[in-house]
């Protein structure tokens, strides 16, 4: 006698598919962090490039923030760093012919860091416009520590 | 005339497409997934200009009180001494010399601790840096 086997289709069981998805979902939903960390990006200058020992304080914009919250550009007299906006306006003649004018910003010690950031933000928006309008690459920004200031004369 | 019983339909809700979906979660949640290294919580100084942080980004936390945590973007940050940064930093760009390095510095710290760490930074050839910042809130005018 011949006896009939049944046949069992092959598959695969995918039940708990969803189960492990959602598993993964919780996992990624707790882990991501969605408020994205930003700042101003900084580029450092290269010890190999000797052309920073070369620039004189009369050829660059120099930017000298004091540890009182003002801050001072060039031989204007000194402001307050709240009104740090005024100093896109003065720049912006002075780079928009010649964006290679090296921008130097020395910092007083005992400043605070917030206000270097004000300037350096200021700067970085003027960079951003000048961009756009005029097509120039990264300004030439550079933020001298103590011991190069003293090096350099600058202070 | 008698007509035959009514056929009942099973109410069911179709569940094939639930695990497409749900994969399409895990996908988005996969990608804006950033793994923080750092959990400090300071006061940040506040900027217009912000670009993002790379991921992998090494981290140099100062906090108000000038304490120092450092982190090499892949594992959690970790106090260090002020004048380890240099050991530190030269160790990172020995594996990366474009390794981004992220300064994550409360508003209130003076210019000289973080003078310091850029003087080290310096030394050891460091290239990409990113003063963290939060966004400048516009303040209204009252006249």
């Amino acid at each position: 006698m011949k006896l009939e086997k049944k046949k069992s289709s092959p598959e695969i069981p995918t039940s708990s598919m969803a189960d492990i998805a959602f598993l993964l979902i919780v996992f990624f939903m707790l882990t991501t962090v969605i408020s994205a960390t930003k700042g101003i990006e900084h580029q450092l200058p290269q010890q190999d490039k000797k052309t920073i020992d070369n620039i004189e304080k009369e050829d660059s914009v120099y930017i000298k923030v004091n540890a009182d919250n003002t801050f001072t550009v060039d031989k204007e007299p000194a402001a307050s760093i709240d009104a740090v906006g005024m100093l896109k306006d003065y720049l912006y003649p002075k780079l928009s012919n010649n964006w290679k004018k090296p921008i130097i910003i020395y910092v007083n010690p005992e400043a605070r860091y917030e206000s270097m950031i004000a300037v350096l933000d200021v700067i970085k928006q003027l960079e951003s416009q000048l961009q756009k309008e005029k097509n120039i690459p990264n300004l030439t920004i550079t933020i001298p520590t103590q011991a190069e200031a003293e090096t350099w004369g600058y202070q | 005339m008698k007509i035959g019983k009514t056929k009942t339909v099973d109410a069911n809700i179709p569940t094939a497409s639930m695990a497409d979906i749900a994969f399409l979660l895990i996908v988005f949640f996969m990608i804006t997934t950033v793994f923080q290294v750092d959990k400090t919580v300071l006061v940040l100084p506040r900027s217009d200009v912000r670009s993002e942080v790379v991921k992998g980004s090494a981290f140099i936390v100062v906090t108000e009180g000038g304490f120092l945590k450092v982190s090499d973007g892949k594992e959690d940050t970790h106090p260090i001494d002020q004048t380890d940064v240099l050991s530190f930093a030269v160790d990172l760009m020995s594996k990366n010399p474009e390794q981004p390095i992220v300064l994550k510095v409360d508003q209130n710290v003076k210019w000289h601790t973080v003078d310091q760490i850029l003087d080290q930074l310096g030394q050891a050839h460091a290239k990409n840096l990113q003063f963290l910042t939060d966004l400048k809130v516009k303040q209204e005018k009252f006249e």
